[in-house]
C-alpha cells in the first residue's frame, strides 16, 4: 500500500492539465457513470482511464485503485445480483435464492458505474500537486484558501494514515497478533481497537499542521496570494472537448 | 530583540512548571545557542519565542515575553510569524505539502511577497541549504535529513528578524550539520539576522556561536559568552552537558595550576596552551 493515492511527479499529459481541467473531466466522467447503460460502454471508458494513466507513468497507482475499487464493487455486485427477480433464471440456489440474466447484467453495471465514477477522481490525487489543487480552485473556482487548504490537507492524510495503519499492523504482528486470517469479520474486530490510537495521533497531526501554517503567516493570505496562475492552455481546450464528446457519445450510443 | 521576564510556563494537568522563573534577554543580531539535559524545557523555550505558547499550548503562564517590542501574549501569530522564523525538532510533522517547492512557497505566498522576487527566494533558499536538486521531489520520498533540509530552507526564505532553529541536525551527517552552521552565521554577519538555536552537539555549536544560555530542569543554569559557561566543565557536567575535550582537559590543566589562562574552546587554542606549558617546564 506504499504510495497510495500519494502524487507522483511527472510531466505527462495528464500531470499538465491544468487542475480545473481534471476536475471537470472526472466529474464528466461520472456522469457518463450515470447516463450511460452500457456495460460495454463503460467498460471502454475504464479501459481508456487505464491506458491513459499507464501512458503517463501512474499505471501501478491506477491499478492499485483499480483494484481496491474492484472489491468495494464485488460487495455492491453481490448485494445486487439476488434481489432482480425479472428476467430468464440463469443459476438455481438453495434458500430460493436464483441469479437471472437480467439481475447480472445489472449488477455488473451497478459495478462498474461506481468504478467508473470513483477511480477518474481517484487518479487527479496521483497527477496533481495538492497545493496546485488548492491554488487552482482559489483562482478559478473562488473557493475561499480557507476551504481548499483543508480539503487537500484531508487528501494528503490519507497515505499518512495508511502508512501509520501498516505500522501498527506491523508493530502488533511483532508481538503475534495474526492479522492474515480470512475471515473478514475477524480481521475487521483485529483491526477495530487501532482506530482510537489512530484518531487520536491524526488529530495531533493537523493540530501541528494548523500550528506550522499559522507560523507561517497562513493568516496573512488573500485570494491574491497565489504565486502560479493556472491559464488554460489548448491542451485544456481539447481536453474538455474529449470530455463532452464522450459524454455526448454516451447519450446516443445504446449498446448493451 | 527577545526579553523573557519572570517568564514560567506549566503545560496543561502537568504536575511541575516546564518553564521557572525565566529572564533572559536576547540581543539584536545575536547568535545564541541553547544547550541541556533532555527534557530541560529547551523546545519549551523556543514555544514561548514564536507564539506556540500560548496561542497553541494553553498552559499557566506568569511573567512577560518581548519579541521585537510586542508581547507575545497579546498579539496573534501572524503578527509573530512576520519576525520570527521557525524550524521545528520534528520537522515530518509540520509540513504543509507534498512536494519540496510548494513547501517553500507556501510561505512566500502567505507573505504576499511580490511575484517579481518569488522565484529567486525559491532558488536562493534551496541553494543555500544545498537542495537545489530536490526541488521538485515528493516530500515523503526524502530521507530524514533531507526533510531537515527541507525544513530549513523553507524557513530562510521568509528572510524572518529573527530565526529560531530547535535541534536543526539532529538527523544530518556532520559535513552537512557544519554546512547548515555555516549557513546560519553568514545569515547572523551579513544578513543581521537574530539566531537563536538549540543544539546537542556541543563541539558544533561552540564552534559557531557567540553567545550561550545552558537550561537545565526548567531554568536557566548559566548565560554569556561561550568562554564564560564553559570555563568550568565539571559544573556542567554534573548536570549531564559535556564539554567539548578541549576545554576539559585545558581547565583540568589550569585545576592543576599549569596555567591561568581561559578555558580553550578549538584545537588551536588548546594546541598552543599546551605549548606553552610545555616551554615553560621546560624553562
Ligand atoms: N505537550 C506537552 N505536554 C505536557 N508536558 C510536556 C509537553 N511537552 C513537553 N513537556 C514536558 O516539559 C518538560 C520540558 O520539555 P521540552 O520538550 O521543552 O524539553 P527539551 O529540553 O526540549 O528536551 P529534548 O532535548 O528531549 O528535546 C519535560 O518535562 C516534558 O516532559
Ligand atoms: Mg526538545
Amino acid at each position: 500500500m506504499k504510495g497510495f493515492l500519494q502524487y507522483i511527479p511527472g510531466n505527462s499529459i495528464l500531470h499538465q492539465l491544468s487542475p480545473i481541467t481534471k476536475l471537470a473531466l472526472s466529474v464528466l466522467l461520472c456522469a457518463c457513470a450515470f447516463l450511460s447503460s452500457s456495460i460495454l460502454y463503460i467498460s471502454f471508458l475504464l479501459l481508456l482511464v487505464l491506458g491513459l494513466s499507464a501512458m503517463s507513468g501512474i499505471g501501478r497507482s491506477a491499478l492499485q485503485i483499480f483494484s481496491l475499487l474492484l472489491k468495494l464493487s464485488l460487495i455492491l455486485f453481490l448485494a445486487q445480483i439476488f434481489f432482480i427477480r425479472e428476467g430468464d433464471v440463469l443459476v438455481r440456489l438453495p434458500l430460493n435464492l436464483f441469479i437471472t440474466d437480467e439481475g447480472l447484467a445489472f449488477a455488473i453495471l451497478i459495478a462498474l458505474r461506481l468504478m467508473l465514477s470513483a477511480l477518474p477522481l481517484a487518479l487527479i490525487i496521483t497527477v496533481t500537486p495538492m497545493s496546485d489543487l488548492a491554488g487552482a480552485m482559489v483562482q478559478k473556482l473562488r473557493i475561499p484558501y480557507k476551504y481548499a487548504f483543508a480539503l487537500t490537507t484531508a487528501i494528503r492524510f490519507i497515505p499518512i494514515f495508511s502508512t501509520e495503519i501498516s505500522e501498527i499492523i506491523e508493530a502488533q504482528r511483532a508481538r503475534g497478533v495474526n492479522f492474515d486470517t480470512k475471515n473478514i469479520f475477524k480481521k475487521i474486530r483485529l483491526i477495530l481497537p487501532l482506530c482510537l490510537p489512530l484518531l487520536v495521533s491524526s488529530i495531533k497531526k493537523t493540530e501541528y499542521i494548523a500550528l506550522s501554517a499559522e507560523m507561517r503567516g497562513f493568516a496573512l493570505r488573500n485570494r491574491k496570494s497565489g504565486y502560479k496562475s493556472y491559464a488554460f492552455k489548448g491542451r485544456d481546450l481539447i481536453a474538455l472537448l474529449a470530455g463532452v464528446f464522450i459524454i455526448a457519445a454516451s447519450l446516443l450510443i445504446n449498446l448493451p | 530583540m527577545i526579553k523573557f521576564e519572570n517568564f514560567s510556563f506549566t503545560y496543561p494537568d502537568a504536575p511541575a512548571p516546564a518553564l521557572k522563573n525565566i529572564n533572559l534577554e536576547i540581543q539584536k543580531g545575536a547568535f545564541l545557542g541553547i544547550i541541556g539535559p533532555s527534557g530541560a524545557g529547551k523546545s519549551t523555550l523556543t514555544y514561548a519565542i514564536n507564539g506556540a505558547i500560548p496561542h497553541y499550548y494553553q498552559g499557566v503562564c506568569q511573567g512577560q515575553v518581548m519579541v521585537d517590542g510586542i508581547d507575545v501574549f497579546d498579539s496573534t501569530p501572524e503578527t509573530i510569524s512576520l519576525k520570527v522564523g521557525s524550524v521545528f525538532g520534528d520537522v515530518e510533522s509540520f509540513f504543509v505539502a507534498s512536494v519540496v517547492e510548494e513547501e517553500i512557497l507556501f510561505g512566500l505566498e502567505n507573505f504576499n511577497i511580490p511575484r517579481s522576487e518569488i522565484e529567486g527566494r525559491i532558488t536562493s533558499a534551496l541553494d543555500a541549504v544545498g537542495i537545489s536538486e530536490l526541488r521538485y521531489r515528493s516530500i515523503s520520498s526524502l530521507s530524514g535529513g533531507q526533510k531537515q533540509k527541507v525544513a530549513i530552507s523553507a524557513a530562510i526564505a521568509l528572510r524572518p528578524q529573527i530565526l529560531l532553529l530547535d535541534e536543526p541536525t539532529s538527523e544530518l551527517d556532520p559535513q552537512s550539520s557544519r554546512q547548515i552552521f555555516s549557513l546560519l552565521r553568514t545569515l547572523n554577519k551579513s544578513n543581521g539576522m537574530t539566531i537563536v538555536v538549540v543544539e546537542q552537539k556541543i563541539m558544533l555549536l561552540c564552534e559557531y556561536v557567540d553567545r550561550l544560555t545552558v537550561i537545565n530542569d526548567g531554568e536557566i543554569y548559566s548565560t554569556g559568552s561561550v568562554r564564560d559557561v564553559l570555563s568550568t566543565p565539571s559544573k556542567l557536567e554534573k548536570i549531564g552537558v559535556n564539554c567539548p575535550r578541549v576545554t576539559t582537559l585545558s581547565s583540568k590543566l589550569a585545576a592543576a595550576g599549569l596555567t591561568n589562562e581561559p578555558v580553550a574552546l578549538n584545537l588551536n587554542e588548546a594546541e598552543s596552551m599546551v605549548r606553552r606549558i610545555i616551554r615553560d617546564y621546560i624553562r
